[in-house]
């Protein structure tokens, strides 16, 4: 069994919760964790974190953060994540409509194109765990 | 000497007065529940955090800007964190006595003492006195959030890192209780990893960790993430401390008021009753004059 904690600044969704595995958008790629995995340290991109809880799969939807595996304790200290029962199919749209409409804008920043296609990723990510 | 209609108008704009402190302190209960949660949820956050980087600081040497400290201080940043509204008891005096008393004690020791105001009352307080801010931020209180909080603290570090301070210090009321609140000065930058709770029985040692990428790369943005979270937790702490100490003044207040109206409907009585008396006083002489 893993022990698994999923928490952001402001909310927790998992507090040392045992779950037999999890799935997790690493820097490098999806990443399965096992019980028994080697001590890992890695950066998350935005993407599904997906765990078995009694058998069942869960979902949550998170954006960039922190992972470490230690003797089965994995800690994702995600930037934001949410839940598919939390998110509202209609404001993600609105957010995704938003950000492509400005994204077709010219004389933007460097900077300021990286923004908005994060943002344009994280409501496509939000859009496919309700999906 | 009052008239019985004027200590009656006396009494009900006390009564609507004490309807309105007793509204406020429901709405600051709910508030400062609303706050106290946030507050649970994010210490995971900041421990859990905290010992991943403890992790990494046992096995590598770390060495980052946000830890360097200089030996001669010379250049600090405050932060003087209140609220934007009033009604709280000593909630922003504390704070703004501290700051002013610490502002006039060090302004000669250091070459530059900037000041950073969050929340209106502290902003008033020393634009009166001829203090000049470095930035004025309100509305905290409502939009308080962790990407206000890491929006502000990123701009911070990047006048650190650039060498405009050496020191940044923080002002506010610690949330001990709804009845107490402490006002505390903090060190938020360089950062102490010596004197942050690692607690070594925690501490799960694995020499062999993996890192993706690189340690050095993943301990910059760590600390980043860490004094972020510093300054949110000092924003929470602080607007639970507000709401806490407005829920006990008005508490307060509804009591007095209470007493106010107890003592003023005595008055009345005695004053109805005496008038009475002297009516029947009237009306028995008359007509024992009558009789005469």
């Amino acid at each position: 069994m893993l022990n698994l904690t999923l928490v952001t600044p402001t909310k927790k969704i998992l507090n040392e919760v045992e779950v037999e595995e999890v799935t997790i958008p690493a820097f490098k790629g999806q990443l399965e964790i096992l019980p028994g995995h080697s001590p890992l340290m890695t950066t998350l991109t935005t993407g599904i974190v997906t765990y078995k809880l009694d058998g069942e799969v869960k979902k949550a939807s998170v954006s960039w953060g922190y992972l470490e595996v230690i003797n089965d304790k994995v800690i994702v200290l995600a930037e934001t994540a949410e839940t598919a029962e939390e998110l509202d199919a209609e404001r993600i749209q609105i957010a995704y409509d938003k950000a492509l409409s400005m994204l077709d804008q010219e004389a933007l920043t460097v900077g300021e194109i990286e923004k908005l296609q994060r943002k344009l990723q994280r409501a496509e990510n939000r859009k496919d765990l309700i999906n | 000497m009052a008239s019985l209609q004027d200590i009656r108008s006396r009494i009900d704009s006390v009564k609507n007065t004490q309807q309105i402190t007793r509204a406020m302190k429901m709405v600051s209960a709910a508030k400062l529940k609303k706050a106290q949660d946030r507050i649970t949820n994010m210490r995971t956050y900041a421990q859990k955090l905290l010992s991943i980087i403890a992790d990494i600081a046992v096995s590598h040497r770390v060495e980052h800007p946000l830890l360097s400290v200089s030996v001669d201080t010379k250049k600090t940043l405050l932060i003087v964190l209140t609220s934007d509204r009033g009604l709280c008891g000593g909630f922003n005096a504390n704070i703004n006595r501290f700051a002013y008393d610490y502002y006039l004690n060090n302004k000669d020791k250091y070459d530059v003492l900037d000041i950073i105001f969050i929340g209106k009352k502290a902003a008033d307080f020393f634009k009166s006195r001829q203090v000049q801010a470095k930035r004025v931020s309100t509305n905290m209180a409502k939009e308080i959030s962790y990407s206000y909080a890491s929006e502000l603290a990123s701009e911070i570090k990047e006048d650190f890192a650039t060498g405009a301070y050496d020191e940044v210090q923080i002002v506010y009321n610690e949330f001990k209780s709804a009845i107490q609140q402490n006002v505390v000065c903090e060190k938020l930058l360089p950062i102490d990893l010596e004197k942050s709770e690692f607690e070594q029985s925690e501490m799960s040692f694995a020499p062999d960790l993996i890192f993706e990428p690189a340690p050095e790369e993943m301990i910059e943005s760590l600390l980043d993430k860490h004094f972020a979270m510093q300054v949110f937790r000092c924003m929470s702490e602080s607007v639970a401390a507000e709401h806490g100490a407005r829920m006990t003044a008005m508490e307060n207040s509804t009591k007095n008021a209470k007493e106010m109206i107890d003592n003023l409907t005595i008055t009345y009585n005695k004053l109805r009753q005496a008038s009475i008396t002297t009516e029947l006083t009237e009306i028995t002489s008359g007509a024992e004059a009558l009789k005469g």
